[in-house]
């Protein structure tokens, strides 16, 4: 008999609901909202301190962008594999889920071009 | 004054007619990286909207192409990244340096700076995409959407991209432009 009730987190990842979205779907979508997010903010902090943060980055790479892109980068798959690791947002669905990436990336992008347009 | 002026000095000496060859050579090669970059990046934009097409019309015999297309459009998209980084981290301080004296400063304090920054995102989002299209589309609507979604922001990013290019080069034009004869 058909559970009619069943949560995608009761279904597990092998589940048989259509929204169901895979782990790695869902950990790393949550984990793009995170590090872009964390990209718009790094982009500030920088900017706003030259002596300090700004010139960290660029003394760990050679160039600031450079540290930028690896701290990026870094930050999403570490993000994504510890989301897998410790089940975080499994129960999210696809349309939650395509809200999330999609915000994420509108405000990340607004707060970038944003803040140059006023600093 | 431009490294084509400096050729027509009938005073230069040998050494340094060597040293402007070589400066000839690295502007040549800036140039050619400047039409690469781009280039890869309106392949990477054809390729998601090849996949996008593919996820509109889900069906088990397209899955492949999809799989191919999201591939082909994360794998252009890095080279994009790894040319263009390339040409800023190497090449862009001389054009930076007049752009910021010419008429449009904002296309390296507004465009340029953001196009730069944005473009760390763009990248995510496509190194994402083929994760959520590996999985058959057509029986999971959910996976469909967000498929449709990413592809849609890579695609209109990624235009974005190639006008802030056109913006900065502009930039570059209107501040050599500007300068007397």
């Amino acid at each position: 008999m058909t559970n009619l009730n069943a949560t995608p987190a009761r279904l597990g990842s092998a589940g048989t609901d259509p929204d169901r979205l895979g782990d790695a779907t869902l950990c790393f979508g949550l984990s793009f909202a995170v590090t872009s997010l964390f990209d718009a903010l790094l982009v500030v902090l920088k900017e706003i301190n030259e002596d300090s943060l700004l010139a960290w980055m660029k003394a760990a790479t050679g160039h600031h962008w450079v540290t930028h892109g690896v701290m990026s980068f870094a930050l999403f798959v570490i993000l994504g594999l510890a989301f897998q690791r410790l089940g975080i947002g499994r129960t999210l669905s696809a349309n939650l889920l395509t809200a999330i990436v999609v915000g994420s990336m509108g405000l990340s992008a607004l707060i970038m071009v944003g803040f140059y347009l006023v600093y | 004054m431009h490294i084509a002026d400096l050729f027509l000095d009938t005073s230069a000496e040998p050494g340094q007619l060597k040293c402007l060859a070589l400066r000839k050579e690295e502007e040549a090669m800036s140039e050619v990286i400047l039409m690469i970059h781009p280039a890869l990046g309106v392949l990477a934009i054809l390729a998601t909207v090849w996949a996008l097409v593919e996820a509109l019309n889900a069906a088990p015999v397209r899955h492949w192409r999809l799989r191919a297309a999201t591939l082909s459009g994360a794998v252009l998209i890095w080279l994009t990244y790894v040319v263009g980084g390339y040409w800023y981290l190497v090449f862009y301080a001389a054009d930076k340096a007049l752009i910021k004296k010419g008429p449009w400063p904002f296309a390296h304090n507004l465009v340029m700076e953001s196009k730069e920054h944005v473009f760390l995102l763009l990248l995510l989002l496509a190194t994402y995409l083929p994760v959520v299209a590996w999985r058959n589309l057509e029986q999971r609507p959910g996976a469909r959407t967000l498929v449709i979604a990413i592809a849609a922001l890579v695609v209109l990013t990624g235009l974005g991209m190639e006008g802030a290019g056109a913006v900065i080069s502009m930039g570059v034009k209107t501040a050599l432009l500007s300068k007397p004869v």
